[in-house]
């Protein structure tokens, strides 16, 4: 994918993710992504819960010493009642799509999945090189990821922007269940 | 443990819910009397209903600008829609290949045929598990088999955690939309409520903090529940896989927090692949909120945890029948976005709880026989006022209006019909009968009508005040619009004079020649179909239309054996007298056309042109008749409403004499899409081209120009209240521009709006299109 490209689509990405009440950043570099996290307000209080053994995920491990370097504490995540209202989460997308600014998160672990559903912030990462334009190449993940076998993933979830409701008068208000902030990092 | 369980009292809980009016265990007269009392829900929707319309229309455009045609609505709803009826056809096939992925991936499969065994399933495994607590996120199948009575009926709490069913439920009330259910509350109830269920003081007025409460209150219940139960959104058979589209957060836990997560869905729900539910997801956001993808879209396969449980409930419920039947398998495309609610203009009159039984919205209307019996869904579907917006949002093309009438043909099968309504279409379909009927009414009328066009309330006097039958139903419908008065000399006998007339004078060659252009239009001949409403009530309506036709250089010919189409009788449910009035104006019509050698057969009454050319053919695929379908198939090519023929004329080169405004005031106009020429016809653009640029008048649009004025047929005498309504809305939104002439091109919609004018002394003249032209001729 040509830079021009990339760029297009991470423009795209980040209007409708941002219509959607997300926030999208763009980062050459995991130090650059780290930088980006450890200036986010939602990390004022200095700590992070991440899924288990996170250190060990390609590429995005590397990324917990440098936030130790900036200070922050990197809590594991653990049973639901620990992760719930934990100001800041940190988990990673296998992709993302710019025509509806969503990103893909395929996890079967539970305490890697409630780190995008219990805390109050939730960041995600994402490799530029997986950023694609339209929903149909979610369907095409999806059909690999369900595949059946050792790898397949059971829990699956297209996330767009933080939690939401217009159930009382129509009035739209964030954070409902779910993060009451999502923020995206897209990595090249 | 036991499989026949004794039936308990139900609990106190589902007595008070019960007892409400808006439960559907009420009588429908009961929930409708409610629903029209109701100031807050009316108003709550009146609002709702323009900006989701805008919304949704931004949002669809939008991704056809950015994406191309193949992302428009059209394109996107046509593919869903083969997506689904596959589906539906390889419904065998699609349940095995399901259930084998999602057994592979660790799921149990259960197949319900009814709502008791599906409800009993779930009982019998929270029994198993020694399960009390179960969690829910929005499903409306458990809403259909009415689950939760059935749990708490056995001891079992079952907690809805969407905010709004949770609202819902605190309030012993069923949801009112499929999307937003709690769209009949105000913030000030639903903080009453929530402070009643949490024993403290919680903001009236301050939603965020009534948001905040839910994420507290349901925190405990997602941590100690044996049970969550959700819906799906597809069942995706080539992997197994059910999705869930929410909003809120509540979903995903609870599908991921308590160790046994059980899907309840509809067989419906089934899709082929991945690729078509992509296309599904994209519709379902757009049409149900204007979002372009809602915030979780959530993918289950099997338990992902070891020592979870997955089960999935496929409910049948009716949906077989339903995919027995040609017609109504249709409906089992819905992906149930309640689109056609969001559009339907009683829908936001009377809300879900009258508009419906459980589902409520168009689709309601046409399911409710098939889930919950014909005697439920009889009600509801008398609200319909057969405007068709419905299907034209309709993100699958489910043909909604059809369907309701046949539900409605049904119920009239079962229950009868109205005495009166048998009597006048008994008459109508005997032609000389109601000629002649038609005629005495326009004598003996005069006390009523003072030699006036209308009928109107006040004259009744103190006839009126008294509790007489036929008189007294009359009188409070004319108190809100005047009736017409029938004419004393129908369009019929006027006709006669004109056209013999013009034959003298030879006009057919001679009119105007210098403005007809040298080509074939010029020489047109149509076969005239006035309508019974322009020929008895309306007959100016129809001299303009000829003279407006003759003036283009059209020969006319008008068929004096016509009589009515038989679209009140078809609308109301009588398909006996209306097959019965559709099989004489076919013999009438075929054999105007082979005397007058005519090119087409031409309506100023778009409705007449709807029930020919669209509805007769449906009629007699319905009733098998052949014959009379190819017939009506040929003769359907054949028809043309007066508008667009006009408009293609002037494209074509005809020029029209127009007056020239000497001195006199901009006359300002506004136009009224009639229900039948937007929805059905198609038709937008042509009349107001030729009022702008062929009259040269100006146009100014009101808001909400193609929603209905409330006439609906005979919808209007059976609901006069939501009638009375929406054309109070019309009326209102007409004189808002400041026009003087609202314009329209039916009948009905004319007379409808006509009678709201006489009543409310407003200054509008309410014309056809044909006497605005006719007028501005020189």
């Amino acid at each position: 994918m040509t830079m021009q490209t990339t760029t297009n689509l991470f423009q795209r990405f980040q209007q409708r993710l941002e219509a959607a009440g997300g926030e999208a950043h763009y980062a050459e570099s995991l130090v650059e992504a780290a930088d980006i996290l450890a200036a986010h307000p939602a990390l004022v209080q200095r700590e992070i819960v991440v899924p288990p053994a996170f250190e060990a995920r390609q590429p995005w491990g590397a990324i917990l010493p440098m936030l130790a370097e900036r200070g922050i504490a990197i809590s594991e995540a653990g049973d639901p009642a620990s992760v719930a209202d934990f100001p800041a989460g940190l988990s990673s997308a296998e992709l993302a799509i710019a025509e509806t600014g969503s990103i893909l998160l395929a996890e079967n672990a539970l305490p890697a999945r409630i780190v995008s559903m219990l805390t109050l912030t939730h960041f995600a990462l994402a490799q530029a090189g997986t950023l694609y334009p339209m929903l149909e190449e979610a369907g095409s993940a999806l059909q690999r990821l369900t595949a059946p076998g050792p790898d397949q993933r059971h829990y699956i979830s297209l996330v767009t922007g933080p939690s939401r409701t217009a159930d009382i008068e129509r009035t739209l208000t964030i954070g409902v269940q779910g993060p009451r902030a999502l923020c995206v990092i897209i990595v090249e | 443990m036991s499989t026949e369980l004794t039936p308990l009292t139900p609990p106190r809980e589902a007595q008070v819910e019960n007892a409400n009016p808006t439960n559907e265990e009420q009588p429908f007269d009961v929930r409708l009397e409610h629903a029209l009392s109701d100031q807050h829900m009316h108003a709550a929707l009146e609002r709702f209903a323009p900006s989701w319309r805008d919304s949704r229309a931004g949002v669809f455009s939008y991704e056809e600008q950015e994406y191309g045609p193949d992302y428009s609505f059209q394109h996107m709803r046509s593919t869903l829609r083969q997506a689904k009826d596959y589906a539906t056809e390889h419904q065998p096939e699609l349940v095995a290949r399901f259930k084998e992925m999602a057994r592979a991936a660790g799921a149990i499969v259960f197949e319900a045929r009814t709502a008791e065994e599906a409800n009993r399933y779930i009982y019998d495994l929270c029994q198993r598990k020694g399960i009390d607590l179960v969690v829910k996120s929005k499903t409306m199948v458990s809403e259909e088999t009415e689950l939760n009575h059935y749990l708490e009926a056995r001891q079992i709490r079952a907690v809805e955690t969407d905010l709004g069913e949770w609202v819902a439920q605190l309030a012993h009330e069923r949801p009112s939309h499929m999307v937003m259910p709690i769209i009949h509350k105000t913030r000030q109830q639903v903080g009453a409520l929530l402070s009643e269920a949490t024993g403290r003081e919680i903001s009236r007025e301050d939603v965020a903090e009534q948001v905040a409460v839910i994420r507290v209150e349901h925190r405990k219940s997602f941590l100690n529940a044996g049970m969550g139960i959700s819906g799906a959104n597809a069942l995706i058979a080539e992997s197994g896989t059910v999705m869930m589209m929410t909003n809120e957060g509540n979903g995903r836990l609870v599908t991921s927090l308590p160790p046994v997560h059980v899907v309840m869905a509809g067989y419906d729900k089934l899709i082929g692949t991945f690729a078509e539910t992509m296309t599904q997801l994209r519709l379902l956001a757009r049409s149900a909120t204007a979002q372009h993808i809602t915030s979780y879209t959530t993918f289950i396969t099997g338990p992902a945890i070891p020592g979870h449980e997955m089960h999935i409930v496929l409910v049948d419920n009716g949906r077989s029948e339903m995919r027995a039947d040609p017609r109504f398998k249709d409906a089992l495309r819905c992906i149930r976005c309640a689109a056609c609610a969001n559009i339907c203009p009683p829908y936001a009159q009377v809300g879900g709880h009258a508009f419906g039984y459980i589902y409520s919205g168009a689709i309601g209307l046409v399911v409710t026989p098939f889930h919950h019996g014909i005697e439920a869904g009889a009600g509801p579907q008398s609200l319909c006022v057969s405007c068709n917006a419905c299907e034209t949002v309709c993100p699958v093309e489910i043909p909604l209006p059809g369907l309701i009438l046949d539900v409605r043909s049904r119920v009239v099968e079962a229950k009868g019909l109205h005495w009166i309504k048998k009597l006048v279409f008994g008459a109508m379909a005997r032609p000389r009968l109601f000629n002649v009927a038609t005629r005495l009414i326009s004598i003996a009328q005069f006390p009523v009508t003072r030699g006036s066009n209308f009928i109107r309330a006040r004259n009744f006097g103190i006839l009126g005040k008294l509790p007489l039958p036929y008189i007294r139903p009359m009188v409070k419908l004319a108190s809100w619009h005047s009736l017409p008065a029938f004419a004393s000399r129908p369009l019929r006998d006027r006709v006669k004079r004109q056209l013999e007339r013009y034959e003298r004078r030879d006009a057919i060659d001679r009119v105007l020649p210098d403005r007809v252009p040298a080509n074939a239009t010029s020489r047109l001949t149509v076969c005239y179909f006035a309508g019974c409403m322009t020929d008895r009530l309306y007959p100016e309506m129809g001299q303009a239309v000829i003279h407006v036709l003759q003036t283009c250089g059209v020969r006319v010919t008008f068929p004096l054996g016509q009589n009515c189409c038989g679209l009140p009788a078809l609308n109301s449910g009588d398909r006996r007298d209306g097959a019965a009035m559709a099989r004489q104006t076919i013999i009438m019509l075929e054999q105007a056309l082979k005397e007058s050698e005519a090119d087409y057969i031409l309506s100023a009454s778009t409705s007449c042109v709807a029930t020919i050319a669209q509805d007769y053919t449906r009629l007699f695929e319905d009733l098998d008749e052949q014959g009379w379908l190819r017939r009506a198939r040929e003769l359907a090519g054949k028809v043309v409403d007066f508008t667009s023929f006009l408009e293609r004329m002037l494209a074509e080169g005809v020029q029209l004499p127009v007056r020239q405004e000497n001195g006199e005031a901009t006359i300002v106009t506004t136009y009224h899409d009639s229900c039948q020429s937007c929805n059905c016809l198609g038709l937008r653009k042509e009349a107001r081209s030729i009022i702008r640029d062929a009259l040269g008048l100006e146009l100014r649009e009101m808001p909400q120009a193609d929603v209905c004025c409330g006439f609906g047929g005979s919808t209007s005498i059976e609901h006069g209240d939501v009638a009375e309504r929406l054309l109070h809305n019309k009326l209102r939104n007409a004189e808002s521009t400041g026009a003087t002439i609202l314009v329209a091109d039916n009948p009905g919609c004319l007379m409808h709006m006509r009678g709201g004018v006489d009543v409310n002394g407003k200054k509008l003249r309410v014309l056809h299109l044909a006497q605005l032209v006719a007028e501005r001729l020189e």
